[in-house]
């Protein structure tokens, strides 16, 4: 199995342990929440309100977080066809421009997930339209931090954050900033795991942003079973 | 399409364009805009969903992104929790106490109420009133207990079910018909044109006129971009839509009755309540009115029911 | 004209090696800030959107998990136990084996090269060892993986429903007969190759032992009954059975075959629950379940993550009305259900040389939808038809899903593989041609069971304007409904 990118460092192993278990535990509690809701309405017609929207939420929070180990791992589909035929050093090439693709690409995702992210969090969104130019002025709807999300309540282990950012007033359910973060985060993630990727291929420690298929690594598992 | 230097205004929706009473008044809207105000204004219509869903749609009007929504009235609770009153059950006679209230001080004064979260109503749209439908009859409120009723996400209507001792179930508008023909919920509360139009009638027993609720809309806007209109733009504009919304709203009534009437045609079995069994549901329902008397304010709540009495 | 130009970004960036997510993302990022008034922060909240705002979607995320709970090595051997038991005697009787297994083992999981690794890398050396080429065990298996798709649940279906907002129970009722027909031809090829060129049979092990080695895989093959019996039986929607199937197949995984988890001891045998009861908590910890949720996530992700751009590119063409112009292109040519199908095979045909099937149908679905509704063709019955081009795509070069995994799985170069799959993929093709061209074979389940996706009888026409084009289109000649 090559789940496990080799890592030198010990922050290396600790970051790759904390994001596998993340990804995990993410996938687990969408599973464990659905699977819940249908035992309890079924069996005692009843149910959580909020456990379709805090799945939803967390399969956001699965795609946007996960992204970036796949970037790590290499594990993003792609087409291999035509670079198997170039000789290496337009291979060299072919992968260099398409890092660089790629961080334009979460270059513009960071900024409008910022942008997104901003107002719910009482911060500015930056100017420009395909570039940050510089940060807007407040205005008085530029305050977004009230909206809260339609079902999943705010936890009282939560409530401390009230006087800091809404003003003191009681929220009712989860205010929207908090899954939102993920848009940004996952973004700022996106953008340095894709300068990694393109700086190995630059140093040459790697050829390619791709995996060619998707089972790539059960392939390997099984193949020694049929190798004459 | 627009033309050059016409100020664009997007309109998103999530019906049809010709058949929803929402989707028609947008549709209409948009005729007379473009018509009244050609090389001023210019009014695209988007409907089904294909820009925005209804939650989707009011963080995007905040952003600048559309200029023009008409979400249900539940939609609202998250920007003042007054717009509840409208989801309180038995707290309008029927569509003409729901309009005279809307017209009223109280109901003017509801369309300004969420200019400090960035969004002002402009006009109220109605759908009609609430009828409950189930897989088994329902004809005195303890028929409904035990049962699981797919409800909008509102607190209020689930205290409503709560308070039948039943089941609320949220669930999206698109899965209600699949889950009640297999049974995954038991029944669901609706007006008469989307208990007809999305043929909910055919997958349950039958329909109770009840009358309990109220589908009404909220024609919004972003309140930064209203005031930078030109005022008489702004003027102009504000009164084709309230003609709109004044021609489409006395029509509501017909376009109920006719889908009431399309039901039984179809041969959908209606249930008619007598005054004690209505009684009956009113009295289950009403103390959850007591829940939110905080957050849509005794007033709102007297002025609703001066109406109710005056009819 | 622009969308050429886009189309062309796309194809090219892919062509160059950067990721397919990445290739439609930034294509069709560059084309909204250049064309329309979208701004960067509303692609954003589509992306999120993409997963938090699609409830169909939800199902992929939980069918991926049960699929990868049910890849342990074991469950796979049992179920080839079990076809070997039934029809291992038969001439071919070890390569129709496989194409059952195939078959059983689609009932079991989303994706099609999941069945060709867990099945096809036990088969094909069984085979070989009994005196079967391995050309012949490579071609049979890379074709009959296919039915991963078409045979519920199917993560390709979940994509189309999607995209279309067909009902995913439909579609899954659908795939049923012809997933069963397509397996039936393959084997029936298999049978008379077999009795032509004298190929090996294997022996009649009697009843007993069809018994017993139903009764070891029943636990597996319990998860068909699941998720259909459940949709259909009222206890949870599409999604939610998803996620049952996953909780089921993590239960069977640990508690009964015990090819993982607590109570899979080193030496390969397993403990019995009583003997360490406190599996029970210990095992949604274990390190296999912990593993086994990691690779499903990845795969979800790198899934989602081509889905949520191909949306961005969904949004591209919706804004600049594509679909519409290409249908009325179509109607205006005079073009039929017929020839505009024979359009749709060869454009799917053609797209799955380069794109994963899932993001390829998101891009695809939205634009042949609305013209195929407006022909009076049923959604469902068209569902079926994508699904069944998707099979075809991941057995052709240059890029064939299945094909590289069987070359992977049989240590085998891919050009050899591709040869190989040639004859079967033949088989295939027929079948293509006879679902396309046969609606029944699509529509008579569901339609049995649910009543039809779009429906025309009744007092009214629906409200919704392609539906009531679709029911006009069908010679039927009401009010509407939305919150
Ligand atoms: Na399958
Ligand atoms: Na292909």
């Amino acid at each position: 199995m090559s789940d496990h990118t080799v890592s030198d460092s010990m922050l290396g192993r600790f970051v790759n342990e904390l994001e596998e278990s993340f990804i995990a535990l993410i996938l687990g509690l969408m599973t464990i929440i659905t699977f819940i809701n249908v035992v309890l309405r079924y069996g005692f017609n009843t149910g959580l309100i909020w456990g379709l929207e805090m799945t939803s939420i967390l399969f956001a929070w699965l795609v946007l977080f996960g992204v970036s180990y796949a970037v790590k791992t290499t594990a993003n589909l792609g087409v291999d066809a035509v670079t198997n035929l170039v000789p290496p050093a337009g291979r060299r090439i072919m992968a260099l421009f398409a890092g660089v693709v790629c961080i334009a690409y979460a270059c513009l995702l960071m900024k409008g997930a910022w942008d997104y992210w901003a107002n719910f969090a009482n911060l500015p969104q930056t100017t420009g339209r395909w570039f940050p130019t510089g940060f807007e002025d407040m205005t008085r709807t530029s305050y977004r931090s009230w909206y809260e999300m339609i079902d999943t309540p705010m936890p009282s282990w939560l409530r401390w954050i009230e006087p800091l950012i809404n003003q003191g007033d009681a929220y009712e359910k989860i205010p929207r900033f908090i899954p939102y973060v993920i848009l940004p985060f996952g973004a700022a993630l996106l953008l340095f795991r894709f300068i990694q990727a393109t700086v190995r291929i630059w140093k040459g420690s790697s050829d390619s942003l791709i995996v060619s298929h998707e089972a790539e690594d059960a392939v390997e598992d099984v193949a020694h079973m049929n190798k004459d | 399409s627009c033309e050059e230097g016409e100020m664009v205004i997007k309109f998103s929706h999530v019906t049809n364009t010709d058949r929803h009473p929402k989707g028609i008044a947008a549709t209409l809207l948009a005729e007379r805009v473009n018509e009244e105000m050609n090389g001023t204004a210019c009014m695209e219509v988007y409907p089904n969903s294909t820009l925005y869903n209804d939650d989707q749609v009011l963080e995007a009007m905040l952003q600048g992104d559309v200029q023009m929504a008409a979400p249900s009235l539940s939609k609202f609770e998250q920007f003042t929790k007054v717009f509840r009153i409208y989801d309180l059950p038995f707290m309008f006679k029927n569509i003409d106490a729901v309009d005279a209230f809307q017209a009223s001080d109280a109901g003017q004064a509801m369309k300004e109420s969420m200019t400090r979260r960035g969004l002002l109503g402009l006009e109220f749209w109605h759908n009609g009133m609430k009828q409950l439908s189930a897989n088994k009859p329902l004809v005195m409120p303890s028929d409904a207990a035990g049962l699981k009723f797919r409800v909008q996400p509102s607190e209020v209507l689930k205290a409503q079910f709560e308070a039948l001792d039943a089941s609320p179930q949220p669930m999206a508008f698109s899965e209600v018909y699949g889950a009640l023909q297999t049974g995954v919920v038991d029944g669901q509360e609706n007006t008469w044109s989307n208990i007809y139009g999305q043929k909910f009638f055919e997958v349950q027993d039958g329909t109770t006129e009840t009358n309990h609720g109220v589908l009404d809309y909220l024609v919004v806007t972003n309140v930064d971009w209203w005031e930078g209109l030109d005022p008489a733009v702004r003027e102009q504009l504000g009164n084709i839509l309230h003609e709109v919304s004044m021609e489409r709203n006395a029509a509501v009534g017909e376009v109920d009755a006719e889908a009431r009437q399309a039901v039984l045609d179809a041969g959908g079995e209606i249930r008619e309540l007598t005054a004690e069994q209505r009684q009956a549901w009113l009295d289950t329902m009403k103390p959850v009115w007591e829940q939110f008397t905080d957050d849509v304010g005794q007033e709102n709540i007297d002025a609703a029911q001066s109406i109710n009495n005056s009819m | 004209m622009d969308v050429v130009l886009l189309f062309l970004m796309v194809i090219g960036l892919m062509l160059v090696g950067v990721p397919i997510a990445v290739s439609l993302g930034f294509s069709s990022i560059v084309f909204l800030l250049v064309l329309s008034e979208t701004s960067l922060s509303s692609v954003a909240q589509s992306f999120y959107q993409a997963m938090a705002g699609h409830y169909t979607l939800l199902a992929i995320p939980f069918f991926i998990l049960a699929s990868s709970f049910m890849s342990t090595g074991g469950v796979a051997a049992r179920i080839i136990r079990f076809s070997i038991a039934i029809v291992g005697h038969l001439p071919g009787g070890l390569a129709i084996a496989g194409v059952f297994a195939c078959m059983l083992f689609a009932a079991l999981s989303g994706s099609s090269p999941a069945t060709v690794v867990a099945i096809g890398s036990i088969v094909i050396a069984g085979m070989r060892q009994v005196g079967y080429s391995k050309d012949f065990a490579a071609g049979v298996i890379a074709n009959a993986g296919t039915l991963g798709i078409l045979i519920p649940p199917s993560i390709v279906m979940v994509v189309y429903a999607s995209a279309t907002d067909v009902s995913v129970g439909r579609m899954f009722l659908a795939g049923v007969i012809p997933g069963l027909i397509a397996g039936g031809m393959l084997m029936a090829t298999i049978f008379g190759i077999a009795v032509v060129r004298k190929l090996p049979k294997g022996e009649w092990r009697g009843w007993g032992e069809v018994m017993e080695s139903g009764g070891d895989a029943i636990w597996g093959l319990g998860l068909i009954v699941i998720i259909l019996g459940g949709i259909y039986g009222g206890v949870f929607t599409p999604t939610e059975a998803a996620a049952v199937a996953a909780v089921y197949a993590f239960l069977i995984a640990n508690f009964v075959y015990r090819d993982m988890g607590p109570l899979r001891m080193a030496d390969g045998n397993h403990k019995a629950l009583w003997e360490k009861p406190i599996a029970l908590v210990t095992a949604f910890f274990h390190r296999d379940t912990k593993h086994t949720l990691l690779e499903a996530g990845k795969l979800t992700v790198t899934l989602m993550f081509i889905i949520a751009n191909a949306l961005i590119l969904k949004h591209v063409l919706t804004d600049e009305q594509i679909p519409q112009q290409i249908a009325a292109a179509m109607l205006d040519a005079g073009f039929g259900p017929i020839m505009f199908l024979v359009i749709v095979n060869i454009i799917l045909l053609i797209g799955g040389q380069f794109m994963e099937p899932s993001g390829l149908l998101v891009i695809v679905a939205p634009l042949v939808f609305p013209i195929a509704l407006q022909l009076g063709i049923d959604p469902i019955h068209l569902g079926i038809i994508m699904v069944v081009n998707m099979e075809i795509g991941m057995i052709t070069p240059p890029v064939g899903l299945n094909l590289f995994v069987t070359s992977g799985v049989a240590g085998m170069p891919m050009m050899r593989v591709v040869r190989a799959a040639l004859p079967f993929l033949a088989v295939l093709f027929v079948f293509l041609i006879m679902v396309t061209y046969i609606p029944a074979i699509s529509t008579w389940v569901p339609d049995r069971v649910m009543g039809p996706q779009v429906r025309c009888e009744g007092a009214s026409l629906p409200s919704e304007p392609l539906e009531r084009a679709f029911c006009e289109a069908r010679g039927f000649g009401g009010a509407a409904a939305t919150e």
